[in-house]
């Protein structure tokens, strides 16, 4: 199909004040997603990041039915620790080839945008098959006091000397103050927004991969816990997690031939606040930068929300997802609270029963704190008809990656049988 | 770092104003607005900068109840909050919450901007702003 000119993309994208939307060139019909790896992803382990990662990286490539050897493509995320580079790749799996490599990839949002980064190297000719990974060891380091999620924001110039001292730190403050803002202007419930950490808690105790498996939560428990950040609980709150996931990224073309059911990534989009890092002072406290990335990968992937069968939404409080779920455009601004309830999100309740099946393999709520990645492999499982929470007939799909100022976008689909 | 940073470029003169109990932030005169948080020049005509001492006066925009454990610079329960001062309602200042407050915490209400000593771990006793509601 003829590509959009960023002309036309953008005319497609018509976006709320507070922010922007980076100029992302189509590459719809370029890249598929041919194989997905993880890990175990667990609590405090002791486990070595690197070697998470090239278990993971493994694993995706015997996913797709690939030898070491075929990748010559290599993404890791370039803002978190510990990652593996080329030279990693090459001494484990002992292979000699050159390695395109970017340090764009990870998790986040850049779950998201390394799939526009890796078609725009194929197109380039730059690489074939593009392996992504992403490992954290932050259970283990939180429990050796080497480290915390926290420790970029302490870190921050003026978050360190504006916001630290005054205690509004670290990121549960940041999104529990947010949240009571969304309650006053749209008079969200505490028992409302418990229908988010409840049914992400639900697909995990369904998931066999989920930290939180063997735990289950009811809305009376649920209700009696303390406020950790007020309003939020620790149900609200992400886990903290040590594990790995990956993926492989293929040429379109090639994947007609690959054993998987190709993944097409139909649609990027990446957005942030204006005046970004400060998150304090964005424009509207209620709404998250995925208002600024979703048109543009819909305008790109030629969908909308209503096409969408299943989505993974970067869950790191449930407030963010709630925010994220109406950003995306399922429900307007200021009724997710509603739209959340009667079981909307569960992976039984489809499209056509109403619901938007969301965090099927539980999130970073429930499932483990992988940053986002192992909500990627949980859509490409949903829509491969592999995954645990199955949804029925899911034909597209949607992640939603965030860091707190920006928000990234991912439109997948099932290709052809 | 355990404590506000006097001598820092950008943010020490917030902190050397609330040590004499004044809320100051930085203002362009071009545009005649705040810019907050302080920057080398004004993002929207690059003019130069000033700080101007703000009245006190000051809205509500949210707050947060932090449980005791959860900031380990301090150890205690403590409320904290994004302030908008009367003269610049479209900037945000973080502060405290003054302790025990009367009448219950809303959105948006009204009130002054006081100043109480805060202490992190290991650091020594500073002054920094805390939003106080009228009765």
């Amino acid at each position: 199909m003829p590509a959009l000119s960023l002309r036309s993309l953008a005319r497609a994208t018509s976006l709320p004040a507070g922010g922007t939307a980076e100029p992302l060139e189509d590459i719809r019909g370029i890249a598929t997603i041919t194989g997905v790896g993880e890990t175990a992803v667990s609590g405090p382990s002791g486990r070595d990041p690197r070697q998470m990662a090239l278990e993971a990286v493994a694993a995706a490539i015997a996913d797709a039915g690939l030898q070491p050897q075929d990748i010559d493509g290599l993404m890791v995320s370039g803002h978190i620790a510990d990652q593996i580079t080329p030279d990693d790749f090459h001494r484990h799996f002992g292979t000699l080839g050159p390695l395109w490599f970017s340090t764009e990839g990870g998790a986040m949002i850049w779950a998201a945008t390394c799939a526009h980064e890796a078609a725009m190297a194929m197109r380039a000719r730059r690489a074939t098959h593009i392996v992504n990974v992403f490992a954290v060891d932050w259970a283990t380091r939180r429990a050796a006091g080497t480290g915390t999620p926290g420790d970029w924001h302490a870190g921050e110039d003026m978050k360190a000397h504006l916001e630290v001292p005054l205690g509004w730190y670290p990121q549960p403050v940041y999104f529990a103050t947010f949240a009571r803002r969304y309650m006053h202007e749209y008079q969200l419930t505490e028992a409302q927004l418990a229908a988010i950490p409840l049914t992400f808690r639900r697909h995990a105790n369904g998931h066999p991969g989920a930290v939180m498996r063997d735990r289950g939560l009811t809305l009376e428990a649920y209700l009696a816990r303390p406020p950790l950040a007020g309003p939020l609980r620790r149900e609200d709150c992400c886990l903290i997690s040590d594990g790995a996931a990956a993926w492989v990224m293929s040429p379109s073309e090639r994947a007609a031939d690959m054993p998987r059911i190709p993944i097409h990534i139909d649609g990027v989009g990446h957005g942030r606040i204006a005046g970004a890092p400060y998150i304090s002072q964005q424009l509207d406290l209620t709404a998250t930068p995925q208002v600024f990335a979703a048109p543009w990968a819909y305008a790109m992937a030629e969908t909308a929300p209503a096409e969408v069968d299943v989505i993974a939404v970067y869950d790191c409080f449930s407030s963010t997802a709630l925010m994220q779920i109406e950003d995306l455009g399922f429900c307007r601004k200021g009724e997710g609270g509603s739209f959340v309830q009667e079981d909307r999100l569960h992976y039984a309740r489809t499209r056509r029963q109403g619901g938007i099946p969301c965090n099927t393999h539980g999130g970073l709520l429930s499932h483990g704190y992988l940053l986002g990645a192992s909500h990627v492999v949980e859509l490409v499982r949903q829509l491969r008809g592999s995954a645990a929470n199955q949804v029925t007939d899911a034909q597209r799909a949607v992640y939603a990656g965030f860091t707190a100022d920006e928000a990234a976008t991912l439109v997948l689909s099932r290709g052809g049988a | 770092m355990n404590g506000p940073d006097l001598d820092h470029p950008l943010a020490g003169p917030f902190w050397s104003a609330a040590a004499r109990k004044e809320l100051q932030v930085t203002w362009c005169a071009a545009c005649d607005r705040a810019v907050w948080y302080p920057r080398p020049h004004c993002p929207h005509c690059d003019g130069n900068l000033h700080w101007r001492r703000l009245s006190g006066e000051a809205s509500l925009i949210s707050w947060c109840e932090v449980a005791g454990g959860l900031n380990p610079q301090f150890r205690e329960a403590y409320t904290c909050a994004l302030v908008s001062p009367l003269e610049a309602p479209d900037i945000r200042i973080v502060m405290r919450v003054t302790e025990n407050t009367t009448p219950a915490l809303r959105c948006d209400m009204p009130g002054r901007v006081d100043f109480v000593y805060l202490q992190q771990t290991n650091g020594a006793p500073y002054l920094a702003p805390a939003f106080t509601p009228y009765a």
